[in-house]
């Protein structure tokens, strides 16, 4: 009963029924070990998207399988796990067969004794991926998407149409059904992703995508799936270069591997989550001496901040796709301290709209 | 004597004749019993009155009790030896694996001589001077009420004559034993013992103690008359199994196994027939039992030990009978075949074993009314174990060496034999023996069930639904929800209990293909970001 990742698929069927029939295949095998008094033995392959081992040629950049996981009847916490898994199982199957879509929030209010947290069915949903080799969306499980979009961009949304052009300063949500968006029509530059809401408002209320022609995203701290699915359709559809703008702090740092790279959590289905084009525009620790940030804008990293930093430094993406963003990393460290993107904002209101992001981009200050 | 050499003589009996008959009109008391083996042995009752005996035949079975015999062979008393010489007599006879007869004939002839004869013979193996020069006899006191000489009359099979001895107690060196003249046996073909006592002490005192020494045993007819005195007779019969007749073959430990059962469902021997308002029924009780054997030559000695134990399901609406010790686990200790106090080195052992193994929680091991208990944690209400331990040396006759070499020894027997024990249980009630862990597991069979249900019943697919239904054994026909849900839980807790079987014999299978565990870095990666709420 293994889950093998072999991605060709029939495409005269829809998604829906080859899920469907893999469900069928899982329950039948379960059964037949059952009755045949055998142990079932359910193998999970792991994914990661990061390793911590030094100067060492490991396969994280394979998108392979890291290893194994054996859920079995010899355990508690497996026996949990199974119990678990096959009550999501069923309840997607409930939603493929009537073809209605669920929040993870909403199948984990199904069971609350069972499930006793949210991120239990979490890991469920992402154990039925594995398993059934898709991603979360193919299931029919959903989630409210929290990112915004502005900008020279057209799309649809099944039978909704977003016409950003019309009013390029005005935030839309970013779609839930990603898969859905079709007919994209883009007269941008380029592509800008903040992660905070706050400079996504600060670059509306001036008005920045009138006279910068691009399209400007916000996943409002980490991204949620469906803004970084979007995100990735943006750029393959579009071919624009993309950046991003976060805190010079650790968790804007992360926020930027996320983008790039893929988070640990969701390592499985990070070909279609990841954007390896995006590029750092800032701000960098540097940034603080360029644009003249005052010394009590520099706030001092805490004990925390400096833990986060140094287990950063040892993922293995960084020194072998980024070594230059090892580096002020580094400086962080080295300097410690740390300061938000407002800060910029010290000399002019609208300093990052008509000063910083043109200059970075004109100048090519990006990494 | 004459009347044992006249019938020698005669050739008129193939059976050693054990008992001294004297020619009076009057026997003052007489006292016959015996404790025998299932139905290798039989016990003939003699009523004697001016000549006229009537036999009884009774079957027994094993000997248990909880008697606190002698840890050594010193006496202080002649009651004590009293017993002594009744289990080396028992052994004699289990020894000879043949069906032999044990008698204790206690008679008081006049009053001219008051004191008591004490007779103890049969007809086992013969018995070797060994078994008595170990003998002591601590007492000092000049009221003592025995002058610390035995009788001996023994032969074995393929002896040509009868040997007589006198052994005095109290005598040492070369003086302890006086060879008398031998008695020919004209080519008969019988062995047997009859060892012999005078003594002053009082026939109601031996009398009592020899009924606590029976109390706790099987198969044993207790008479006693005084034909002075009308309606003096006294008579108490414990019977033995008598739902479960072993067969003539029957092992040690399958008598031990039979023994204990009966004297559970008896409530200790306190009744004489089973308790049918606590046993209604027998599927109630499970019985497991496990020998451990070790011979080590340089002591000299092969000693085995068997272990039973007995778990039984009370009924419920009984709350009339009496529980000695409650919940408590009472341990019976016997040795070489005799009923005695448990062993400090047997009692570690059983405090080290893995009770949780078998989903049993020991809290501790206390002693109570000089009787070794054990209590459990988190223990059922309707359920009770009892605990039966005997340990025997193979040879004859039983030496001891030093204790402090016995204790290693004894400890790893007693953990052995207990640990086969509650292997045998488990092996025939898997589901009532389950360890800890797998009694968890098992917690999520009927939710597993339902879904997995759930996933067949709920699917638009007719064709799978069949296919589920006919590896389940079902029929579409009768299908309901429950009866699926039923089938697929049997199923799964099978399983889980195969799986228990199993997990100490062989390695668990490793959760992980390689080395690194990737759960820690995915719980690294949780820890150190700030949960994603999508």
């Amino acid at each position: 009963m293994e889950g093998k990742r072999t991605r060709f698929q029939s495409e005269s069927q829809p998604q829906s029924v080859i899920l469907l029939t893999k469900i069928k295949e899982f329950t039948r095998a379960l059964l037949a070990d059952l009755t045949n008094g055998r142990s079932p033995l359910i193998l999970i392959d792991r994914f990661r998207s990061y390793c911590t081992l030094s100067n060492s040629n490991c396969f994280c950049a394979s998108d392979l399988p890291c290893g194994k996981e054996l859920l079995t009847l010899r355990r508690k916490s497996h026996a949990h796990r199974l119990a678990v898994m096959l009550r999501v199982m069923l309840i997607v199957q409930k939603l493929l067969q009537e073809n209605k879509h669920s929040s993870k929030r909403d199948i984990y209010y199904t069971y609350p004794s069972v499930f006793l947290d949210q991120s239990v069915v979490d890991q469920a949903i992402n154990d039925i991926c594995i398993l059934m080799q898709c991603s979360r969306h193919n299931l029919n499980v959903v989630s409210a998407g929290n990112g915004l979009i502005m900008g020279w961009i057209r799309f649809s949304e099944g039978e909704r149409i977003f016409d950003c052009i019309s009013s390029p300063n005005t935030a839309h949500p970013v779609p839930v059904h990603v898969e859905e968006v079709q007919d994209i029509i883009s007269l941008a530059q380029y592509i800008l992703v903040v992660e905070k809401e706050s400079v996504f408002q600060r670059l509306a209320n001036d008005q920045f995508c009138n006279a910068n022609h691009c399209i400007v995203i916000t996943g409002r701290g980490y991204p949620d799936i469906p803004t970084r699915r979007f995100l990735r359709l943006l750029v393959e559809n579009l071919c624009l270069p993309a950046y991003c703008l976060v805190d010079c702090d650790p968790y804007g740092f992360d926020i930027l591997t996320t983008y790039r790279f893929g988070s640990m959590q969701m390592a499985y289905d990070t070909k279609h989550l990841r954007v390896p084009e995006i590029q750092w525009l800032g701000a960098f620790p540097s940034d603080s001496e360029r644009y003249f940030v005052p010394n009590q804008c520099l706030l001092p990293l805490t004990a925390e901040d400096k833990r986060k930093v140094e287990a950063m430094l040892l993922r293995c993406y960084l020194e072998r796709e980024v070594p230059q963003w090892r580096l002020e990393l580094q400086l962080i460290l080295q300097r410690g301290v740390k300061f938000e993107i407002e800060a910029l904002s010290v000399h002019a209101l609208s300093f990052l709209s008509e000063s910083y992001i043109p200059s970075k981009i004109e100048g090519k200050l990006i990494m | 004597m004459a009347d044992i050499q006249s019938k020698q003589e005669a050739s008129s009996s193939t059976t050693f004749v054990s008992n001294s008959i004297f020619v009076c009109k009057r026997i003052s008391y007489l006292l016959v019993f015996a404790s025998a083996r299932s139905q290798k042995f039989q016990c003939n009752v003699r009523i004697l009155d001016y000549g006229s005996v009537k036999p009884i035949h009774t079957l027994m079975g094993l000997a248990i009790g909880s008697y606190h015999g002698p840890t050594d062979l010193s006496f202080s008393s002649a009651q004590k030896l009293c017993l002594h010489l009744i289990s080396s007599a028992y052994q004699r006879c289990r020894l000879s694996e043949q069906i032999c007869r044990l008698a204790v004939i206690l008679t008081r002839s006049s009053s001219s001589h008051p004191s008591l004869k004490i007779s103890i013979s049969d007809t086992g193996i013969g018995s070797c001077l060994e078994e008595f020069q170990d003998l002591r006899f601590s007492s000092t006191d000049v009221a003592d009420n025995w002058d610390g000489v035995l009788s001996l009359k023994t032969t074995g099979i393929g002896d040509t004559e009868i040997h007589n001895f006198q052994i005095n107690l109290k005598g040492s060196g070369s003086s302890r034993i006086t060879r008398l003249t031998p008695n020919t046996k004209n080519g008969a073909k019988f062995s047997g013992s009859e060892v012999c006592m005078y003594s002053f002490v009082s026939l109601d005192l031996l009398l009592a103690d020899i009924h606590t020494f029976l109390q706790k045993n099987v198969a044993i007819q207790l008479v006693a008359e005084d034909c002075d005195v009308p309606e003096s007779r006294y008579e108490k019969v414990f019977l033995t199994n008598e739902c479960k007749k072993l067969p003539m073959s029957a092992s040690n430990l399958e008598l031990l196994k039979s023994g204990i059962e009966d004297y559970v469902l008896k409530h200790g021997n306190n009744l004489s027939n089973k308790c049918n308002s606590c046993f209604p029924s027998w599927e109630q009780r499970k019985v497991g039992s496990g020998e451990a054997c070790c011979t080590d030559n340089r002591l000299h000695i092969e000693l085995v030990m068997e272990a039973a134990i007995v778990i039984s399901n009370i009924s419920m609406q009984n709350t009339t009978c009496f529980r000695e010790y409650g919940n408590k686990t009472e341990v019976l200790y016997f040795k070489d075949f005799s009923p005695c106090t448990i062993s400090q080195s047997s009692v570690k052992a059983l405090q080290s074993i893995d009770w949780k193994t078998y989903g049993l929680n020991l809290g501790g091991i206390v002693e109570q009314d000089d009787v070794t208990l054990l209590e459990w944690e988190n223990f059922p209400t309707d359920t009770h174990i009892d605990i039966v331990l005997h340990s025997y040396h193979k040879q004859y006759p039983t030496t001891i060496p030093a204790p402090r070499k016995m204790s290693p020894l004894v400890r790893n027997l007693v953990k052995k034999a207990v640990k086969l024990s509650l292997d045998d249980l488990k092996a025939n009630h898997p589901q009532a023996f389950l360890s800890s862990r797998a009694v968890e597991i098992r917690s999520y069979a009927p939710d597993l069930a339902k879904t997995i249900a759930g996933l067949i019943l709920s699917s638009s697919d007719l064709d799978f639904q069949g296919e589920c239904f006919s590896l389940l054994g079902l029929q579409s026909q009768e299908v309901g929800t429950e009866i699926v849900e039923n089938c697929i839980e049997e199923r799964i807790v099978s399983v889980i209990e195969m799986n228990d079987k199993k997990s100490y014999n062989s390695q668990e299978p490793a959760p992980f293909l390689f080395e690194e565990d990737p759960v820690e870095e995915l719980e690294f990666q949780e820890n150190d970001s700030s949960p994603l709420d999508f």
